[in-house]
This record gives C-alpha cells, structure tokens and sequence, in this order.
C-alpha cells in the first residue's frame, strides 16, 4: 500500500504539493490560535495569489527548459513605473499598456539572446534584468514617487471583499488564471510547443517548431505576468519599491519546484506551481505564527523547501538515465 | 587571433570535436583575457596611485573575497548537470560572523591555526551538506542550495544581527600586503588535485555524467566532492571577506552569490558544466572588479554601476557563443 502510494506519488508530484498544503495548514490550525480563522485564510490566499501570478512566466520557461532570474527586476521596473507615470497623471489605462510592452520587450531580449545564441538564460535574464532596473532607477533617482489607483488597492487588499464573498478580487480572479493558463498548456498549439520544446529541441526542430520564436514569445509572456505581479504589489505595499521584486528571485523557482515541476524541462503544470506558491506561504505564515523571528522564519523555510523537495521532488540518478 | 598559429597542427592531428573545444577554451580566454586588459589599462591610466605596485596587496584585498566567491563556484558549475552553488555568498557571511563572533571574540582564539582551521572546517561542513543534498537526496542544486542560502542567512542574522567584532593584527594584513595567500592556497589545492585524477574526472563528469558513469567512474562522489571543495574555496574566501571588513557583518556575503556566478560567466566557464579552470574564474571576477573599482573612480551612480555591469555580462556571454558559433561554421562549411 505504501509503495503504491509513493510510485503514484513518483508519477504525478502534484499531489505531493497538495497533500503536503493540506497537512501544513492542518499542523498551523492545531499548533496556532486563530490560524483557522478567515483573516488568515484570506491573507495567505492573497499571498499566494501574488506569488502565483509573479511564478506564471517560471513555470512556462522552466517547461521549456530554461529559467528566468529577470522576474524580480522587472517586478521591480514594472512598479515603479507604473506608479511614476500614474503620478504624474497618465491614464491608468496607457500606464498599463506602457508597462505591459516595456516588460514584454525586456522579456523578448531574454529569450531572443538566449536561444539564439545559445546562451544559458540564468546569465543572460540575470545581466538583462539589472540594466532594465539600473536604467529604471537611474530615471527615479533611486527615489520613486506616486502609488496605484484605488481600484487596484481594492483589487488586492487582504481585507477587501468581492460583493458578497469574503475575499478581494484577486483570489477568484488567480483561479481564472489557472484555469487560462493550464487551458492554454493543454490544448494549444503553442502549449504542445513549449512541452515538445523542453523535452526534446532537436526532435522539436523537426516538428517545425521555431525554437527562437517560442523563447522569444515565452520570455515576453514572462515579462508580462512579471509586471503585472509588479502593478498588483503596488496596489498592495501602496507605494513604489524598486526592490519589492527581490524575494521572488528564488520564491517563484522554489514555487516551480515544489510543485513538482524539474528543471530540465519538457514536463510541469501551472495547477502545481500554484499550489507550491500555497506551500510556501503556508511553511512561512506556520513559522511566524510560532513565533520566531524573521530570520528564523528565514532558516526555517530553508528547511522546509529542503525537506519538501526530498520528500517527493528527487530526481533520477545517472543509473536510471541510460 | 592568437588561435590561429596552433589551430592548424590540431586540425590535421585529430578529428571531430577536438579542434574546435581547443579553439573555443583559447578563444574564450583570449576573451575574458581581453576585457581584463582593457579594464586593467583603463584603470591605470585614470587611477595610477591607487594600482602603483606599493598598493598592489591593499587592491587585490579588495578584488580577494570576490575572486575567492568566484573560484568557490566553479567546482559545482564544473560538475555540470545544472550544477550551481548559490549558497557561497551567505556561506561566506556565516564564516566570517561564526570567527570573528565566536572563535576570536567569545572563545578568544585568535591565533591563525583556530581561525585558519575553523574556516575551512565550517566551507567543508556546509560544502558536504550541499554536496548531500545534490548528489545523495538528489535534489535540483539550485534549489538544493537556495535551502542552504535560506537556512544560512537566517543563521547568521540570528547569531549576530548587526554588524560588531573586531579581528587580530595578523589576519588585517590579509587585506594588505599578505591579501594573495588566501588565494594562492586555493590555486595550490586546484593544483594539487589537477596533478590527481580528480580533476580531470570532475571535467568528465561535467561534459558527459552518462558516458562518465558507464566508463566506471563514481559520478556521485566526484560531484559530492565538487561541493565539498566548493566549501572549503568559500572559507578562505571568508578569510579574505573578514581581513576587508575588519569586523563580522552579517549583511554583506549574500551580495556576492550572483556576482560571483556572473564573474564565473564571464571568465568564460561554460554553465552547462566540464568546460573552463581556475584561471577562467579568477579573470571573471577581476574583470568586474576593475569594472566595480573604474565606475566607483568616475563617480558614477550606483545605478549606472548595475547597468554597465549588466551589459558587460551580457555582451561577454554572447560574444563567447558568437565567437564559438563562427568557428564552428567554418569548421562544418
């Protein structure tokens, strides 16, 4: 029974994540008061919900087979901008638009230096993602001004509520996503794509899939949740940072991971990644509600990423790969 | 360039692959090598004092904890299959808090011997940890080594949360006139062990684990050690960290995780694993030392200082790959 239970584990890691949110939240619910309550449950909701958002472009990249360290910079570029521009009176509209193709094109290079020249992506995202936040902040003076309209506080605020239900806009409007994104994965042709792609880039080629175009489209598509991640996290801090990108460097790839995506690529789902996002707010929350400090919470999660990744995430060994 | 005198030798002497990996190791020295120069030139010129050769051990103290960070992150990048240590920054800053905090401050040893022992005791017990995670639990190494990076972060910011200590006349010369010894004590061990077969299996390892493991060689163990050595590199790059600051800070060793992995990049050491050395990884980092050191001298922003540094890696990376990308055309062609 017990072997059945870990070779299906082994065949999908996505219940891992699930069961894994599951008993989380129950261990915080008997360890902490109050952690069953509905303020809590709405704050890790929109918690995870701006982490899901920010890991979207992570995990299609990852599928494909690369990784993109540019999310927290261009989170970072997004919400200053955003909140520079709308100070300075632009319709919130354009704002977006603007931001939006700033991301989209900072996302383009990505991955057009990247498979086009072959270039690991981790150095290439990394090197682009810093001059796009340098030449941001360079424009600000290191002090950026103005905030996000109302309606995008509302959107994201953990006390807000969406007519009758108890929750902001955002978390329903994170479950639409999923379900757009794993839609799109599924059953388009450039979702077949990006799996063909990651799994094998020379069968793929034969496929007649472009590999440039599909990089250079993914990364873009990176860009752009990243700088909605980036316009949301306004609406929630209330003003612009340009380092508010900074813990999703690892988060969004911590969030890939365990919910049980690999690395290497060619395989992975967006319902898991969420659900990772779920976990870590979850192991963090639990640490804080226990009561240790934010460098402890830090240690701690650490640990538990470890812990949870070597329960359900190992990957094969040399042995099994020939 | 300089290639072209030995490429034709290799050309008629062996077949496939050989030329080309000849070429493209000399072409990437030759570029990492030609920033280096340009940024050395550029650096005397504007700033003769400061590289005079009486101020040579206080510059490369300066350069010493990045160029140490740098050759710490090689061996796991070397072992290839995504191999990458990110922990090394905040391995770094945990060393240099537990010394100064602990060993020269609360247990008052501050002789070389526990100071010197002590570092590389802690890079070893944090390399194996990862080492463990990566090759035994087989965790993906970034992810293996963002646990670490966490788990030690919070570490240190747990034990000492501001920055205080000081540290004994001895190990302050290190970022003076004796900066090089923590350095040349690394070149010393990566040359010791290229003289065993270590090395050399630890490139096999890189380019091809699954041809690697059916020749017979221990692929988990030679990647475990990679880790391990990482550690050990990290401690003496501690050392070099602790004579700069004179003091434990636990706030400066993340910093240099992505540096260090850019200034590995930038030398020229192939991500993908099995390809580059040392000397790859020592360029990288001095490379954007110079570039740090020439930005700072002009007084330019901060902001301009990420943006230069930024492009210079971008550039570097893809020049590398255009640069190998031309060769391999006229090969084929």
């Amino acid at each position: 029974m017990i072997t059945r239970i870990g070779a299906e584990f082994k065949r999908n890691r996505l219940y891992g994540a699930l069961v894994m949110m599951v008993i989380l939240h129950l261990i915080g619910i008997a360890l902490i008061d109050g952690y069953g309550s509905i303020f809590t449950l709405r704050s890790m909701l929109v918690l995870s919900a701006l982490l899901a958002v920010a890991s979207v472009g992570q995990t299609l990249v990852i599928i494909l087979g690369g990784i993109d360290l540019s999310i927290p910079f261009v989170v970072g570029v997004a919400n200053v901008v955003a909140a520079q521009l709308y100070g300075d009176g632009m319709d919130f509209a354009l704002v977006f638009v603007i931001v939006s193709l700033l991301a989209m094109g900072i996302g383009a290079i990505n991955g057009l230096i990247s498979a086009g020249l072959g270039v690991h992506p981790l150095i290439v995202t990394l090197g682009v993602g810093t001059v796009a936040l340098g030449a941001v902040q360079q424009w600000t003076g290191g002090f950026p001004s103005g905030s996000a309209p109302q309606f995008i506080s509302d959107f994201v605020s953990i006390g807000g509520t969406l007519g009758p239900l108890p929750f902001p806009g955002l978390v329903p409007a994170v479950f639409v996503l999923i379900a757009l994104v794993v839609l799109v994965l599924r059953r388009t042709t450039f979702g077949r794509q990006l799996y063909a792609l990651g799994s094998n880039p020379s069968a793929a080629r034969y496929a007649l899939i472009r590999p440039v175009f599909t990089w250079t489209v993914t990364f873009a598509i990176s860009g752009f949740f990243s700088a909605l991640a980036g316009i949301l996290l306004l609406g929630f801090s209330g003003s612009a940072y340009a380092g508010v990108g900074e813990p999703y460097l690892f988060q969004t790839i911590a969030a890939v991971v365990i919910g049980g995506t690999a690395l290497v690529g060619g395989s992975g789902s967006y319902v898991g990644t969420a659900i990772g996002a779920a976990v870590l707010i979850e192991v963090n929350t639990l640490l804080i509600g226990l009561g240790f400090n934010p460098s402890a919470v830090q240690a701690g999660l650490g640990l538990g990423i470890l812990v949870l990744v070597s329960l359900y995430g190992r990957e094969r060994s040399v042995a099994q790969d020939i | 360039m300089s290639v072209s005198t030995s490429t034709p030798l290799t050309d008629s002497a062996a077949s496939g692959r050989q030329p080309l990996t000849l070429r493209t190791l000399i072409g990437r020295i030759g570029f990492g090598g030609t920033i280096l120069i340009i940024l050395l030139i550029l650096n005397i010129w504007f700033n003769p004092q400061r590289f005079a050769p009486v101020a040579w051990g206080t510059v490369i103290g300066l350069a010493a904890p990045l160029i140490g960070a740098a050759l710490a992150s090689s061996p796991s990048i070397l072992s290839g299959r995504g191999g990458l240590d990110i922990s090394i920054g905040p391995l770094m800053g945990f060393i240099n808090v537990i010394i100064v905090v602990f060993v020269i401050g609360k247990a008052g040893l501050s002789g070389p011997v526990p100071v010197i022992a002590a570092s590389m005791a802690i890079g070893i017990a944090f390399g194996a940890f990862n080492g463990f995670l990566v090759t035994i639990l087989r965790i993906q190494p970034i992810v293996a080594t963002l646990g670490t990076f966490l788990i030690l972060g919070g570490l240190t910011t747990t034990l000492v949360p501001s920055p205080s200590g000081t540290i004994p006349d001895w190990l302050r010369t290190m970022s003076g006139g004796w900066s090089i010894l923590p350095l040349v004590a690394i070149g010393a061990i990566w040359l010791a062990l290229s003289r065993l077969p270590y090395i050399g299996l630890l490139m096999a390892c890189g380019s091809d684990d699954r041809a690697a493991y059916t020749s017979g060689v221990n692929v988990t163990l030679v990647r475990f050690l990679a880790y391990v050595l990482g550690g050990l590199f990290a401690g003496f790059a501690a050392l070099s960290l602790t004579a700069l600051i004179g003091s434990a800070d636990p706030n400066i060793g993340a910093n240099y995780t992505l540096l260090a992995i850019s200034a590995v990049a930038l030398g020229g050491i192939s991500l993908a694993g099995g390809r580059g050395g040392p000397v790859n990884a020592v360029t990288g980092a001095a490379a954007i030392f110079l570039l740090q050191s020439l930005l700072v001298y002009f007084n330019v922003s901060t902001f301009i200082l990420q943006m230069a540094y930024g492009t210079i890696l971008v550039i570097a990376v893809s020049a590398t790959q255009i640069e190998r990308w031309l060769f391999s055309r006229g090969d084929r062609s």
